[in-house]
């Protein structure tokens, strides 16, 4: 049972997709390379849910991730482009469990107040959910790290104020704050489905400064690690917001669209298949909450890991059927660029793909699984 | 000892509770019946039944007056689990989950004293004849016809896919009452002794070789007026009173993960468990129970608040009996030939039956309502598909 202050937050949710955003701005933006609205940025920042995994200390509201989720379902639901789950779960909850507090106190507050835009730069290759890989060098010398390497695939590149970057020095991992006029810094934007971008983050000797070392060693690799884990889960929330939009849409067209001289929702074939989107979606729902009651009780890695990958498993599986499907079900208006059902179709094509798709989070689900049940 | 007078289950604990039931089945079920790839005999599972009787624990769902455990859903839940968990072969005990119930609720005292005792006792067993070659999965067109004659009723028609109905005693059997209403409004509900004249009992040999169900034929059968449980013509609306829970207790995720686990021991003694391809689909599969049981378990925390299950519930039953049926499926292409010689076979030092599991998961997208039958009612009423 939703607790209260969920309950609020689920209603004040409700209210912001039915008011605070709508598909034509969201169409506006596709291809911008602003990419988002800051003002709704500021507008979301001033309803506490940007800072909504900042811990109250630094200016947040230091919710669980099952609270984060109610806020990315809305956004995936309303297909928003606002990097929510990236910025305020991937980026800050890599940055919250750093160990720099002076650092934290200087960046956590201003992102919270949606003054300052966050984005975690650690992916490097494609296909890869390790953080082991790393080959972005950090260099150590008096005043702090010179870092060199490219960072892949990131999501709110474009607005991205500071990076939180991933890189590898002789002591280990480290995580350095880099800002985005630090020389030796470029961004480029690649332009991916849903009318967003992926970043690609270059770092050409570029200096992060003692103080903007946010964590190093077994510590930052321990965030790194955790931010990944909450992000894939709260991707799965603002999938099913992606999935549960796309079925109704679906299944209100069944219900309207008249041929022989019938609503095709009428037809038996097509119920059945409506039925097992539904059943695809009640499973990612129910994963969902399991899942994240479990991760809002701090398992252990290993445990964390597994539960991750069975909601970013079963969402990215569920939300890429159901979307892929409604394309099918609308006939060829659903394959036009001015119906919004495409929309919902690229969107989850990004967030399956993010973060790692359906075969990747199996298969690390399985090694994950059957090596501890191995060991037991 | 029996402990129905003293013991107060709804107030222990469910962790208490759980011990307690798990060590009773622990101590008191047979070995060789656990986990039994078919439906139990009712000669090899009645010694079980006298324990569970004597303890008092045989009708759990039972108010406590009536003799049973009195447990609130919660309990309940936790009941079933724990024999599921224990692979508890399900006897035929439609008498404590159906016929029990129903006539606590439409029953006249003297049906309660003349069945209830029984029933709990095992001296009767029920089976149900419901189906009818024509009536399956459109059960309301149910032909099989009671006439009023007398201070009888002539009972006449046929029934079929009545399981175990050669090992039972007596049927509570829907029969048509009113031919000219619509077809829901003209059944009624009949308990008959299956000793009556008239009654014809041949038991079908199923594709995995066991005789389960029969058919039951009725010719000029007699029985007197107070076999009618509850008002004439009433009958579909007390068949379908007990149906969500049926669909919980079937959608448990216990059965395919007992398959999950021969299969994963198979893999292992096979050294699949490097072969990537195969690893995906066994994860895809181990992953389709894991959000199966995430789904269960929310439906078990509706139960447990006493919230009514909705229609929605059948999405449980469709996904547990085909995700059991997919776990099957690749158990055999996993056994390879090894998996088309009947009967159990060592494996590299492990005992499996390949065929069992396999027979066994197939008739369950089929009784209990059928997958298709269940996308029918989520179309209809969750979805509010038109027809």
């Amino acid at each position: 049972m939703a607790s209260e202050h969920a309950q609020l937050l689920r209603e004040s949710v409700d209210d912001f997709v039915a008011r605070g955003t709508d598909i034509a701005r969201v169409r506006a933006l596709r291809r911008s390379p602003a990419e988002y609205d800051r003002a709704v940025w500021q507008r979301m920042a001033e309803l506490g849910w940007v800072g909504i995994r900042v811990p109250e200390v630094y200016g947040g509201a230091g919710l669980s991730l099952a609270d984060a989720a109610i806020i990315a379902e809305g956004v995936g639901r309303a297909l928003m482009p606002e990097p929510f789950t990236a910025a305020a779960v991937l980026a800050c909850d890599a940055l919250a469990r750093s160990h720099n507090e002076v650092l934290k106190q200087k960046l956590l507050p201003a992102f919270a107040r949606g003054e300052l835009m966050l984005a975690l730069a650690w992916q490097e290759r494609s296909g890869r959910l390790d953080t082991a890989q790393i080959d972005t060098t950090a260099v150590p010398f008096e005043g702090g790290y010179r870092l060199n390497g490219t960072k892949r695939y990131l999501c709110g590149a474009a607005g991205a104020d500071v990076f939180v970057v991933a890189a590898k020095s002789d002591a280990g991992l480290v995580l350095a704050c880099v800002d985005r006029s630090t020389q030796g810094v470029t961004v480029d934007l690649e332009p991916v489905a849903d009318g967003r971008h992926f970043g690609t983050l270059r770092l050409e000797d570029a200096v992060a400064a003692r103080e903007r070392i946010a964590a190093t060693g077994q510590s930052a690799g321990m965030a790194l690690e955790a931010a990944l884990d909450h992000a894939s889960a709260i991707a799965g929330a603002e999938l099913y917001g992606v999935m549960s939009r796309a079925l109704e849409m679906s299944v209100e067209y069944m219900k309207t669209r008249v041929q022989f001289g019938r609503p095709i929702g009428s037809f038996q074939a097509l119920q059945h298949r409506a039925v097992d989107l539904y059943l695809q979606q009640q499973l990612a729902s129910a994963v969902l909450e399991d899942g994240l009651r479990e991760l809002d009780d701090a398992p252990a890695p290993e445990a964390r890991s597994a539960i991750a990958s069975r909601i970013k498993a079963r969402s990215s599986e569920a939300g890429l059927r159901i979307a892929r499907e409604a394309i099918q079900i609308h006939g060829a208006i659903g394959f036009t660029d001015e119906y919004d059902a495409g929309l919902y179709l690229k969107r989850a094509l990004v967030l399956a793909a993010w973060l790692g798709n359906a075969a990747q989070h199996r298969r690390r689900y399985a090694q994950l699984t059957f090596r501890s049940e191995a060991s037991t | 000892m029996n402990e129905r007078a003293s013991a107060d289950y709804n107030g222990l604990t469910d962790e208490a509770f759980r011990q307690s039931v798990r060590g009773f089945i622990e101590a008191q079920y047979p070995q060789q019946l656990r986990y039994l790839q078919r439906r139990v005999r009712m000669s090899e599972i009645r010694p079980w039944w006298r324990t569970l009787y004597e303890k008092g624990w045989i009708a759990p769902n039972w108010p406590r007056e009536f003799g049973g455990m009195g447990l609130d859903a919660g309990k309940m839940v936790i009941y079933l689990e724990e024999l599921e968990r224990y692979g508890v072969a399900r006897a035929a005990d439609q008498g404590i989950t159906q016929v029990g119930p129903i006539l606590m609720k439409y029953g006249t005292q003297a049906q309660k004293d003349a069945y209830l005792p029984g029933t709990l006792s095992g001296a009767i067993i029920w089976c149900q004849g419901y189906s009818e070659p024509n009536a399956g999965s459109d059960l309301a067109n149910l032909q099989t016809a009671a006439v009023r004659e007398d201070g009888h009723f002539v009972v006449n028609g046929q029934k079929i896919w009545t399981s175990f109905a050669h090992e039972s005693t007596h049927i509570y059997l829907l029969v048509r009452t009113d031919r000219e209403a619509k077809k829901q409004k003209g059944i009624s509900f009949l308990l008959i002794d299956l000793k009556t004249p008239g009654i014809t009992i041949r038991p079908i040999r199923n594709i995995a070789g066991h005789e389960e169900f029969c058919e039951v034929f009725f010719d000029n059968v007699r029985v007197p007026v107070d076999s009618l449980v509850g008002r004439l013509n009433e009958g579909w609306t007390i068949a379908k009173a007990l149906l969500g829970f049926e669909r919980l207790n079937i959608g448990s995720p216990r059965r395919p993960q007992y398959a999950l686990r021969r299969l994963e021991m198979l893999a292992r003694v096979k050294g699949l468990m490097n072969d990537a391809g195969f690893v995906d689909r066994f994860t895809t599969l181990k992953l389709d129970l894991e959000d199966l049981a995430s789904l269960y378990s929310r439906y078990v925390e509706q139960v447990k608040r006493g919230e009514p299950l909705g229609h929605d519930v059948s999405s449980l039953k469709i996904w547990a009996m085909e995700a059991w049926q997919r776990l099957t499926d690749l158990l055999v292409e996993t056994g390879a030939e090894d998996a088309v010689l009947e009967g159990a076979h060592d494996i590299a030092g492990v005992e499996i039956d390949f065929l069992g599991p396999f027979y066994y998961a197939r008739p369950s997208t089929i009784y209990g309502g059928s997958s298709e039958v269940q996308r029918n009612i989520i179309s209809k009423y969750v979805l509010e598909l038109p027809s």
